[in-house]
């Protein structure tokens, strides 16, 4: 008996393999790399890895193919999101590397093993050490989200999901300061993932018990050929489920605003971009490529689900006091504001209607607001790490000017307000329901967003309409990374609002899905 | 007009940078942006007249079909011209209304000029979602200016609430603008107006386009907003609140009338809501004290005007509409500014403390009063002939319906009663002497400069009355789009002869004259017939419901509870999937309760011992039923004819029980948390409920199997291929060799993961052998037991020790270690295997370690686990790469026979060194859990955590 070797092509998989390539350096470089010289080289390696994975996207582009004996789909649209995940990983990795804010140097505990508050602990707080095992981490993780959009076989999108999901897991709980917060949140954030991965594995189990395949297209034919019946639904509802956590989209939500507040803040930031992207690029695959033909099946779901999640959202986001909290609240509306240009996916052929390259734009511009503002957060600190608490950002558009700006920025983008490039992905992904015919959840997806602004202008109205507190908190000067973290998503986000245009397009080309 | 636009863009910008370098001056050179505006339109007019348009298309994202797409036509070009004269004229103003020490002038200067822009591309875009764009701008900037520098709170409270109520509204009109796109299949506004769809999609669409419109100019029911917004710095007022914002609710139903008026509801909601605002905001205004907010309720009053005659849809009042707004933005504008130097004269607004004003500032108080004229629809001011007109209309036509037509007559008459009454209130508070208040001191005489706007925009109004017939050909080019209904097109003029309605005119003059002179008691009346309730507060009321609702949800919901987030996820499972399983599975034909009744036992067992572990108190306890479950699972894995997984079972929940209790030492004996019933409760159905749907879900997937098992097909290979007849072994050692050996990595790394954990201070590299110091000193004490039957209890403190356990583990360790070797051996033919033989090992170690304490354990494993582990992996994946060296696939079995003396006939399975790997990992596993988790503990304890004792100790792995 012999097996095939699969046939694999190198030129397709060129993206993950730099990307895990450098996660296996990263982590020899941790065990064997002098410990003084360790942190640039982890640095450089992480970035080397996503920039070539970036390069390689890109030159890629126009690629329509499926390799490795049929487990991966190298298309448009899996390229367009694999070039998101690694351009907004890459910046992500920016934000780890950034050593001027934190007077410790670094936002990473230095040993995560520790218990928190023993004297070690207190002992390691202020040693200016950098711990660097979250580089490789977030190097893997950054490859199972390249590796979860173009998955084409529900074993290899699981394993993605796993490899994605594990170091996230930990790199949550690294936190250099209020680490019980951070280690709550990773083990929540753990638990919770690991319910949500038990039901996709179980979902896989039903959908191949149903159909007898794994691979996407293989579904599709046998759902096509009616084949399966109630199992591919159970199977599919429990798929969802498991994706639908990790978009955090209500009411898989719960975990979303205290891991965000837990976590240290660039990971949160790479958390609710990345991730983001990702379960979504998962989403769009499944449901277009694998269950295209049983439309009927999830829009009811998707339609109920996407009501939910905006409304909770926006609601829940309205009482928030904390800004890492408010930003998670809003991350799970933006999750139903997404589903809404789900819902724009036709359900035939393989051109993509509006729905698609709507959805891979809002995902690129929602991706870069958020890092950027996530990145703000990191700049404002007080005595005990940064300064999240609602009321400690008073008046500080007369502390410093240009972060009020900066923030505001993201934060209009955040609440669609025109001329940003949260309106212009809004307006996508709205126009795609309503073409689909989806108005009333159009409707509902206005209101959110109406009461989501609120929030949002409300945080700018306390920046700059306010007495600053006497001891509040200070700006501090960002480094080089977390400088052109900023400088980076704030154009973007700018010119995603102002000359949309070509990204537009280039979704728009991208949006093709092979299976 | 894109680069009219870009330049007020450009100014707004640069408007900070010339505020710092020449002062409240660089209001003046800004002002000449919006005045090159105005003479760029004017320039149009000829265009306009001759009826063509100016048009201007510049794509911007073509993807999305959102074009720059502006024209120019009669209805833009009036408001255009409004927007760009009275902005010119107000900055003009702002030059000497702001001192030159005030602060954020620069930030205020941006915002108005950028406003500006924003309205005048408001009012000149053709594409719907253009003009969103821009009256979402509008908002913005609005709000910006409101709120001013943001330290008093009710200027923060006005510019949120405007805010918010706009933007809703806004929303909404986007909303309505879609939905009329698609329906008229064109999302250019000229388009629509020419071909507009028809059906329900319309009503929807004109419904909320018109939520927009009465947003934006405050209209019944949320006029509140506009007064509180008098917070604002009177130019603000002058032009946001009089000219320019309000007017874009007026536009936009103008702008749509031709298309929308015949669709079904737009004109009662049109004609109720306007002249209901009208009688409201007359009838507020009249309560005023504060100049301001007499002027605020005023323009409420007047919009809701403005609105009825734009909205009603025929040709006579559109022009009449058009001709009030032009008059009202000029006479509106003009007071306000009037009130700015009143203000800034004498520093209040308060119309009781006022006094004798028209004397000292003559000039101002002419102008006001031509103004206040030309509102009160006195001859020969603009207002008269746009109210004239409109009263015209109605009587001649107008609606269709002739009842609406008198009703809304009537309606307009009251409306312009109260105005005229609120007018002359206006007067008597500005300039007026009153018996009983000292004369008003004047600080300082307003400049020249100040005064030339409201003298402009007065005389402007003066002027264009009788020179209305002038403006008869542009308001004709914008009414002759609306249907005539009168029976003849009435042109623009002061005088028409005497018609039935210059008697209403007279009449609404008398009428405001009469209550303007009965003021005392309607005064009083006003007081008495006062309601508690109004919409501004409803409008707080609201807010605040929304706020203590969510802080409500996110209290239950959001409480950092890991059960209660796993409970709504396992909610939303039950909800979606678990519906879908109860209303559409296949459910199995027939049901067998069991195969034999010793099942059901093991059943009632199990689910007691459940339903024990719930209740029980005390961790260990708790522990030992969780336990019971384990093993009643196990029997029926035996009863079902599966003895390796029986087996295996057994052992796994043995070993998993000795690592809790381990771990259990370091917590708390009993479980302190206390849950209230109901919580209980609702946990309890959940569980339940969950663990039915996975039963549920289990037996329909078991059900609906129509193809034959794989392992069907597996014996007679595994004998041929794997030379075994353990089905099962063989397929962990060969048919899914692979599979095996990523398993055993990932114990490998599980181990060393907590082992590292737990080991903080050195990995594990030496073993823990007994002292022999320490044994000696033992021995001396002559405390212990004489006879040694383990290598290391001397050690122990005698309290811990039992002689019993000691002699049954010397009895039973070698005999435990022999079995399983012979677990591992027989495993290819009989139940066993390395996995099942490396576990009894591992219990071995853990009686040793029970029975010895932790020296114990070094003396009868004295070798180090990692050591295990690496050697059982490299044995593994070894005689895969021996198998590849001797030409067989990886991990492929070769089966050896011979004959050894002694021994007889032996035959070998390659894979048993396969086998021999996963033991060795197995025990490395154990003595590593046993080594961290419970020797590393115990040195813990013993040395009172030396991980806090010295903390310069680098952290070694």
């Amino acid at each position: 008996m012999t097996i095939e070797a699969p046939d694999l092509s190198l030129a397709a998989l060129a993206p993950l393999l730099f990307v895990f390539g450098a996660a296996c350096i990263g982590v020899l470089v941790e065990a064997f790399g002098p410990r003084d010289s360790r942190h640039p080289v982890q640095v450089a390696v992480a970035l080397v890895g996503t920039l070539g994975g970036l390069v390689t996207t890109v030159l890629l582009a126009g690629t329509r193919e499926v390799t490795a004996g049929g487990a991966l789909a190298v298309d448009g649209a899996g390229l367009f999101l694999q070039a998101t995940i690694a351009g907004l990983g890459a910046l992500s990795l920016l934000l780890f590397a950034e050593r001027n804010l934190d007077p410790a140097r670094s936002a990473f505990v230095v040993s995560a093993a520790v218990p928190a508050g023993s004297v070690r602990d207190r002992e390691l707080l202020t040693v200016q050490r950098v711990q660097t095992e979250v580089y490789p981490l977030a190097t893997f993780a950054i490859g199972g989200m390249m590796l979860f959009v173009t998955a084409n076989d529900l074993l290899v999108m699981f394993v993605a999901l796993e490899v994605l999901s594990l170091p996230l897991y930990l790199i949550s709980g690294l936190a250099r300061r209020r680490r019980l917060l951070s280690q709550e949140a990773a083990v929540k954030y753990f638990l919770l993932g690991s319910f949500a991965s038990a039901f996709f594995l179980y979902g896989v189990a039903l959908v191949y018990g149903a159909t007898g395949t794994v691979r996407l297209a293989g579904v599709r034919e046998a759902v096509a050929g009616a084949e399966g019946g109630t199992l591919v639904v159970l199977g599919l509802a429990l798929l969802v489920v498991g994706l639908l956590f990790k978009a955090s989209v209500a009411p898989f939500h719960t975990w979303t605003p205290d891991v965000y507040q837990g976590a240290p803040t660039p990971v949160t930031a790479f958390m609710a971009a990345c991730t983001k992207v990702a379960a979504f690029g998962a989403i769009l695959r499944l449901l277009y490529v694998a269950f295209g033909t049983e439309e009927w099946t999830w829009r009811p779901l998707v339609y109920g689900v996407a009501i939910v999640s905006m409304v909770i959202g926006a609601v829940l986001g309205l009482t928030q006091t904390d800004l890492k909290r408010m930003l998670a609240y809003s991350s799970v509306a933006h999750a139903g504001f997404l589903l809404t240009g789900v819902l724009g996916l036709p359900a035939t052929g393989d051109a993509a209607g509006s729905g698609l390259p709507a959805v891979m734009f809002y995902l690129l511009a929602y991706g870069l607001t958020t890092l950027g503002a996530f990145a703000v957060l990191t700049l404002v600190r007080s005595g005990e790490g940064e300064a999240t608490h609602l009321s400690q950002w008073a008046g500080l558009a007369q502390r410093s000017p240009l972060t009020a700006a900066v923030m505001s920025l993201f934060l209009l983008a955040l609440a669609g307000i025109p001329l940003t490039s949260g309106f212009t992905g809004k307006f996508a992904v709205f126009r795609a329901a309503i073409e689909d015919g989806a108005w009333p959840l159009a409707l509902v997806a206005l209101l959110a967003s109406a009461v989501a602004a609120f929030f949002y202008l409300r945080v700018i109205v306390l920046m700059y309409f306010s007495e600053p507190a006497v001891d509040g908190p200070t700006v501090g000067v960002p480094g080089l990374p977390t400088t052109i973290v900023l400088a980076v998503t704030a154009a973007a986000t700018l010119l995603l609002g102002i000359v949309p245009g070509a990204v537009l397009g280039l979704a728009d080309r991208a949006a093709i899905f092979v299976g | 007009m894109t680069a009219l636009l870009l330049l007020h863009l450009i100014a707004g910008v640069l408007a900070p940078v010339l505020v710092r370098w020449w002062g409240r001056q660089a209001f003046l050179a800004l002002a000449l942006v919006p005045a090159a505006s105005f003479v760029w339109t004017l320039l149009q007019l000829r265009t306009v007249l001759a009826g063509d348009d100016v048009r201007e298309t510049v794509p911007w994202v073509p993807a999305l079909d959102l074009d720059v797409a502006l024209r120019l036509d009669a209805l833009a070009l009036t408001f255009a011209a409004l927007v760009t004269g009275v902005g010119a004229l107000v900055l003009v103003y702002c030059a000497r209304y702001f001192s030159p020490e005030d602060e954020g002038t620069g930030r205020f200067a941006g915002s108005l000029t950028a406003f500006a822009g924003s309205m005048l591309g408001l009012v000149l875009a053709d594409d719907v979602l253009l003009l969103y764009v821009f009256w979402e701008l509008t908002t913005v900037f609005s709000f910006l200016l409101i709120g001013g520098s943001g330290r008093r709170l009710a200027a923060r409270r006005a510019a949120s609430q405007a805010l918010v109520l706009t933007t809703a509204g806004g929303l909404a009109m986007l909303v309505g603008l879609i939905v009329i796109g698609q329906a008229s299949g064109s999302f250019l506004l000229s388009e629509i107006l020419a071909d507009p769809g028809s059906g329900p999609a319309m009503v929807w669409g004109a419904v909320l386009v018109l939520a927009g419109a009465v947003t934006k100019s405050a209209l019944v029911p949320f006029h509140f907003w506009l007064p509180a917004a008098m917070e604002a710095p009177t130019p603000v007022s002058a032009y946001l609140h009089a000219a320019a914002m309000v007017k874009a609710g007026v536009y936009l139903v103008a702008r749509l009338a031709p298309a929308m008026a015949d669709v079904p509801g737009w004109r009662p909601l049109v004609l109720g809501m306007g002249v209901a605002t009208m009688l409201v905001g007359g009838y507020r205004a009249l309560r005023q004290k504060d100049l301001k907010l007499l002027l605020a309720f005023g323009t409420v009053s007047q919009l809701g005007f403005l609105v009825t005659l734009v909205g009603a849809g025929s040709r006579e009042l559109a022009a009449a509409g058009l001709v009030m707004t032009l008059a009202h933005a000029l006479f509106k504008s003009t007071l306000f500014l009037t009130v700015g130097v009143v203000d800034h004269a004498t520093g209040t607004r308060d119309l009781s403390r006022l006094s004798g004003l028209g004397r000292r500032l003559p000039l101002l108080a002419v102008t006001g009063t031509l103004a206040a004229a030309s509102m009160a629809g006195l001859p020969p001011l603009l207002g008269f002939v746009g109210k004239e007109a409109a009263f015209t209309a109605l009587l001649d036509g107008g609606l269709a319906d002739r009842t609406a037509a008198l009703a809304v007559l009537v309606g307009l008459v009251a409306g312009s009663v109260l105005t005229a009454a609120y007018t002359a209130r206006f007067l008597w508070g500005a300039f007026a002497r009153k018996p009983g208040v000292a004369d008003t001191e004047v600080g300082h005489a307003p400049e020249p400069l100040f005064l030339a706007a409201p003298v402009l925009l007065s005389l402007t109004g003066l002027v264009l009355g009788p020179a209305s017939p002038l403006l008869d050909g542009l308001v004709a080019r914008y009414a002759d789009t609306l249907p005539l209904l009168a029976p003849e097109v009435e042109h623009l003029a002061l005088w028409h002869g005497w018609q039935p309605a210059l008697a209403l005119s007279a009449l609404t003059v008398a009428g405001g004259a009469a209550l303007f002179a009965v003021r005392g008691p309607v005064g009083r009346l006003q007081r008495r017939m006062a309601v508690g309730a109004s919409a501004d507060e409803g409008y707080w009321n609201v807010l605040q419901g929304v706020d203590r609702l969510s802080v409500a949800v996110t209290g239950t919901t959001q409480r950092g509870s890991l059960p209660a987030y796993l409970g709504t996820i396992l909610v939303a499972v039950l909800a979606l999937p678990g519906v879908l399983l109860l209303t559409r599975a296949p459910w199995p034909g027939q049901w067998r309760a069991w195969d034999t009744p010793v099942q059901a036992v093991v059943g009632i067992v199990v689910v007691t011992a459940g339903v024990l572990a719930l209740r029980i108190r005390q961790r260990l306890s708790a522990v030992l039923v969780v336990g019971v479950t384990g093993y009643g699972i196990a029997v029926v894995f035996a009863l079902q004819g599966a003895p390796d997984l029986a087996l295996t079972q057994f052992l796994v929940e043995t070993l998993t029980l000795v690592v809790f209790v381990l771990v259990l030492r370091k917590l708390p004996k009993d479980i302190t948390e206390r849950h209230r019933p109901r919580e209980r409760a609702v946990r309890g159905v959940i569980a339940v409920a969950v663990g039915a749907f996975m039963a549920a879900a289990g037996a329909v997937a078991l059900a609906a199997r129509t193809g034959t098992p794989v392992s069907e097909g597996y014996p007679g290979p595994a004998y041929d291929y794997g030379g075994g007849k353990n089905v099962v072994n063989v397929t962990l050692v060969d048919i899914r060799a692979w599979d095996t050996l990523g398993e055993v990595s990932l114990l490998v790394v599980a181990a060393t993961g907590v082992a590292s954990l737990v080991f903080l201070r050195r990995r594990t590299g030496g073993v823990e052998r007994a002292p022999r110091t320490r044994l000696a000193q033992a021995e001396r004490g002559r405390r212990a037991p004489r006879d040694r039957w383990l290598a290391a209890t001397a050690t122990l403190d005698p309290a811990r020790r039992s002689v019993v356990l000691e002699v049954v583990t010397r009895l039973l360790f070698h005999t435990i270690m022999v079995f399983s070797l012979y677990l591992l051996f027989s495993g290819h033919n009989e139940p066993g295997g390395g996995f099942a033989g490396g576990l009894v090992a591992g219990l071995a170690l853990v009686l040793r370690y029970l029975a010895g304490g932790r020296y114990e354990l070094g003396e009868a494993a004295p070798v180090a686990p990692g050591l295990l582990l690496g050697g059982g992996l490299l044995f593994a994946g070894g005689t895969g790469v021996v198998g590849l060296a001797l030409g067989a696939g990886v991990l492929q079995t070769a089966i050896l026979e011979s004959t050894l003396p002694v021994l007889g006939d032996v035959k070998l399975v390659t894979s048993l060194f396969f086998d021999i790997g996963v033991y060795l990992i197995v025990v490395g596993l154990v003595l590593d859990v046993l080594r961290s988790l419970g020797a590393e503990l115990d040195r813990q304890d013993d040395e009172e955590d030396p991980v806090e004792l010295d903390p310069g100790e680098v952290v070694l792995r």
